[in-house]
């Protein structure tokens, strides 16, 4: 996007004023997003977003400046904005700028910015009408699609100069069944790092038919009860229960400060034997898949628990100072307007023994979490909350009354040590993630598990 | 090119390929942040910022585009994309492109004041505020976050229909968080404040905050799991009903997403339940001349005595209701659709003090933070079953902390059983504008303690 010279003199003038260390992200995006509902498109926005990131350390410290003047003159300006931020004595120099870029490890066959709209369009469409004819209950159905082609150059003063394309797509089915004033609600939101292929290739018939199976269940669910059960949690997005809980707890972004409940404890036994906890972003074409970060470093396979023992955490750059470590490819953020930090990618629960069947007819009294909503953690208590949305009771081993307004409370820790079944049937959820660097694209995963002990809080009170 | 060059040339170029109306909507925007740790200042940020978002009349259908960039290329990405979007639109409402209302006030929300704090300033500040926390108590064994942030944003709207308008705001936050250790027991607090006042930013008042609210967690214990009365502190109550504000939204309505709809004129609440909305409040947040659409805002009354009044309108809505809009067109993002959200609404509070509503309760819940308000929370069906902390109130006193706890009940049945209403009111940034409550007592939800 720029020359070399361009990039170097920017970065020489980042470290002005002393810092060790500079860097610049440079992001152009185009995106467009359509919105179907009642069949109709009623939302068709596409756009640029084009802007400058510059970064600088000194020691533990960091400056971040940004901004869409990305004429030289903007940029430089930017660069002394940073470093007039920093008092630095001595003065570090700019390394030469070697080409680090790798080739994308995403395979693309359909750039989708090349892809006529009504095309996508007609696969919206044919979702509709899956999800809409599925029963008379469904009142509503909203599609929306979400593609988009971001360009990023990450240089700094180490000599990293490293270019890289992501392309991502996204579908999501809201259905909404309604009964009198019960009024419930039903979501899948597939999604990969991927082109057009992506929404070709989907299973419409069962992600449509799902978002709606859900909404419809919902509307004869009956109030969740509280108090404490065991809880069996499916596969795929059930695993945002563990992003949660322990996932965000591994960031260096928490543990570089000793804000984390996992902090200091590589080598200690955090979980049970069976528990084996991965982020994995180099896993081909899934959602929370890139081929480097952004702060130009490849991504990789990290196992974080392994057999219940802590190996380790996720490490952007300059928590990886802090921390006496190296980085572990986790350096993201959402656009050139926040400053990367330690984030998750895919990350997800290593497939057990257990198969679906011997986990529920094992369980006597609980509660089975068959789709997740969202949740929320604190990770200076380890302290998280969950939504269900479509729960089930479980009576002497079988699954049985559908249940709602289920809320899972409890800490994450905790939490992890009370896993005693582990299934066979790894699968892989999208979703956003918000954190500190903004909201990125993340996959949550798992087979499904069975906690021994959670607490239930719903609408009908105790028993 | 500048603004000004720019939007003549798209607009002559828009005419010149078949555009009939255009608009453009832009919003510039500086804004300022730093994260301390340990006394240092950990994160520094500083950042200008710039969007444009075009709308225009193609075949009789609006297509939007929207650019960071304004230069030759963005003229002719812009006409064409917002030319395909349009043709792919099958409305039955269609848009139109404004002329403007009759009148504007001209208040001003910018504070010149605030523009002219210098980053050293604002640094000092939260360095105070990191120092005071630390040293409040032994227990404090952590921030876990200490950030302080300013912006000032100017926003623009100029369409071929003659529209030129023009305004600027800012503001400034501080939000810290607080860990505290005892005996193996580890609480935090946090507290988020947002105003156009630095002079009205009290370090020691913050320190003081947060730290008790932490402090006061230490030692909790269980109650049995059934139904109370329950006090939502204010901030708290601001939180929820911010949560639920969509539910007055005249597109959900129209649109069968609030239970709502035809409701207008019926009682909603209790006798001593009114909600405005108040756009030209001095201080507040939300405060502003005209909404995103360039149309006049005013105050109105949603909901009076327990009677809804009005939902919140833009002028799409408003046409298809027949009634005038009540000037509540928001643009989350620059780039994004026109959709609804409120300016400065609020429950109006009443004489009594927070104390006179604890010593109302016998054997209650006081309710402290919730969490979890994004998923935990229907907007549409009410329902809500979230993650909360607080104290237990025995005979009208505040007794002990709780551990985690969920709070569980319907917000349209919290309407109709609120039993007493707070002086306090607070203000609380969300749902797109600000929201804001007194404490408010219910009657009866639904609690579950973690063991």
């Amino acid at each position: 996007m720029f020359a070399k010279s361009v990039i170097e003199e920017v970065l020489e003038a980042a470290l002005s004023t002393g810092g060790d260390f500079s860097e610049i992200f440079v992001e152009d995006r185009r995106s467009n997003r359509l919105l179907l509902q009642g069949g109709k498109v009623e939302i068709s926005n596409s756009g640029r977003d084009f802007g400058i990131g510059i970064r600088v350390y000194h020691g533990l410290n960091s400056v971040y400046t940004y901004t869409n003047d990305a004429s030289k003159e903007g940029m430089l300006k930017a660069a002394r904005n940073a470093a007039a931020a920093v008092q630095g004595d001595e003065r570090a120099s700019v390394a030469p700028l070697a080409d680090r870029s790798i080739p994308s490890i995403h395979p693309i066959r359909w750039n989708p910015l090349d892809v006529a709209k009504s095309r996508k369009v007609d696969v919206m469409r044919r979702a509709y009408e899956i999800a809409y004819g599925y029963h008379e209950k469904i009142q509503q159905v909203m599609i929306s699609s979400f593609d988009e082609e971001q360009n990023v150059l990450v240089a700094n003063s180490e000599g990293t100069f490293a270019e890289d394309k992501r392309i991502r797509s996204r579908l999501a089915i809201q259905s909404i069944a309604v009964d009198g004033e019960k009024y419930e609600t039903g979501f899948y939101g597939p999604g990969a790092h991927q082109g057009f292929e992506f929404l070709e290739g989907l299973d419409l018939y069962h992600y449509a038919s799902e978002a709606s199976r859900i909404a419809v269940t919902m509307l004869g669910a009956e109030p969740c009860p509280s108090g404490n059960f065991p809880v069996v949690i499916d596969n795929e997005f059930g695993g945002v229960i563990f992003h949660e809980a322990c996932g965000h707890g591994l960031e260096a972004t928490a543990v570089a400060k000793n804000n984390s409940v996992f902090a200091n404890r590589i080598g200690e036994q955090v979980a049970p034997e069976i528990v084996t906890y991965i982020d994995d972003g180099t896993i081909a074409n899934e959602w929370g898949s890139l081929t480097m970060d952004d702060e130009g470093e490849p991504t990789r396979r990290n196992v974080l628990i392994e057999n219940g023992i802590l190996k380790g955490y996720l490490i952007d750059k300059l928590n990886a100072r802090r921390m006496g470590m190296s980085p572990t490819g986790s350096g993201r953020r959402q656009s050139y307007r926040f400053a990367p930090t330690s984030r998750m990618t895919n990350t997800f629960i290593a497939p057990g023994r257990s198969t679906p069947e011997e986990i529920i007819s094992n369980t006597e009294n609980g509660i089975y979490a068959k789709y997740m909503g969202g949740g929320q953690v604190n990770p200076a208590t380890g302290d998280y909350n969950f939504a269900v949305m479509e729960a089930y009771r479980i009576e002497n081993g079988k699954v049985t009354t559908p249940l709602k307004g289920a809320t899972l409370i409890g800490n994450g820790p905790k939490t992890l040590q009370k896993v005693d079944m582990v299934g066979n049937n790894l699968g892989h959820g999208a979703g956003m993630c918000g954190s500190l660097s903004g909201s990125i694209p993340v996959n949550v995963g798992q087979p499904m598990l069975r906690v021994s002990e959670i607490t239930v809080g719903g609408t009908k009170g105790a028993e | 090119m500048d603004l000004n060059q720019f939007q003549e040339r798209l607009f002559e170029a828009g005419r010149n390929v078949g555009f009939t109306d255009m608009e453009c909507y832009t919003r510039k925007r500086e804004q300022f942040s730093c994260r301390l740790f340990e006394g240092a200042i950990d994160s520094y940020e500083s950042a200008e910022l710039f969007g444009l978002s075009f709308r225009g009349m193609f075949a009789g259908k609006m297509g939007y585009a929207f650019t960071e960039r304004i230069d030759e290329e963005a003229i002719s990405y812009l006409l064409e994309n917002a030319k395909e979007n349009a043709l792919i639109l099958k409305m039955d409402d269609e848009e139109d492109i404004f002329e403007g209302s009759s009148e504007y006030r001209a208040d001003n929300y910018l504070s010149e004041a605030l523009q002219e704090v210098t980053p050293q300033e604002k640094i000092a500040f939260l360095m105070d505020v990191e120092r005071q926390v630390r040293a409040y108590d032994p227990r404090v064994t952590g921030i876990p976050y200490c950030t302080l942030g300013s912006s000032s944003q100017e926003r623009s709207i100029r369409n071929t229909r003659g529209l030129a308008l023009r305004d600027a705001k800012n503001e400034i936050y501080v939000a810290v968080g607080v860990k505290v250790e005892a005996n193996g027991e580890v609480k935090s607090g946090s507290v988020y404040q947002a105003t156009i006042d630095f002079e009205s930013l009290n370090a020691s008042e913050i320190a003081r905050k947060i730290c008790e609210e932490a402090l006061g967690q230490l030692g909790s214990k269980v109650i049995p799991n059934k139904t109370y009365p329950v006090l939502f502190r204010s901030d708290v109550a601001a939180a929820l009903l911010a949560t639920f504000v969509p539910i007055f939204s005249a597109e959900n309505v129209q649109k069968g997403r609030s239970l709502l709809a035809g409701k207008l004129g019926s009682r909603i609440g209790v006798d001593a339940l009114t909600i405005v909305d108040h756009p030209f409040l001095p201080d507040g947040l939300a405060s502003r001349n005209f909404d995103d659409e360039g149309f006049a805002s005013r105050e109105l009354k949603v909901v009076e005595k327990g009677t809804l009044l009005s939902f919140l309108h833009n002028r799409k809505t408003a046409k298809k209701d027949g009634v005038e809009s009540t000037g509540h067109a928001r643009k989350a993002q620059f780039n994004g659709s026109v959709s609804i959200a409120p300016s400065n609404l609020y429950i109006e509070p009443s004489d009594t003090s927070c104390d006179d509503l604890v010593a109302s309760i016998d054997d209650g819940v006081l309710v402290t933070s919730l969490s979890g308000l994004h998923s935990g929370a229907n907007p549409v069906s009410g329902e809500f079953s979230l993650a909360a902390h607080g104290y237990h109130i025995a005979n009208g006193q505040i007794a002990e902390p709780l551990n985690q706890l969920t709070v569980a009940g319907n917000f349209f049945a919290v309407l109709q059983s609120i039993q007493a209403i707070g002086a306090d009111l607070e203000f609380h940034p969300a749902a797109g504008g600000s929201v804001g409550a007194p404490s408010l007592v219910i009657q009866e939800l639904s609690i579950t303690v973690e063991t």
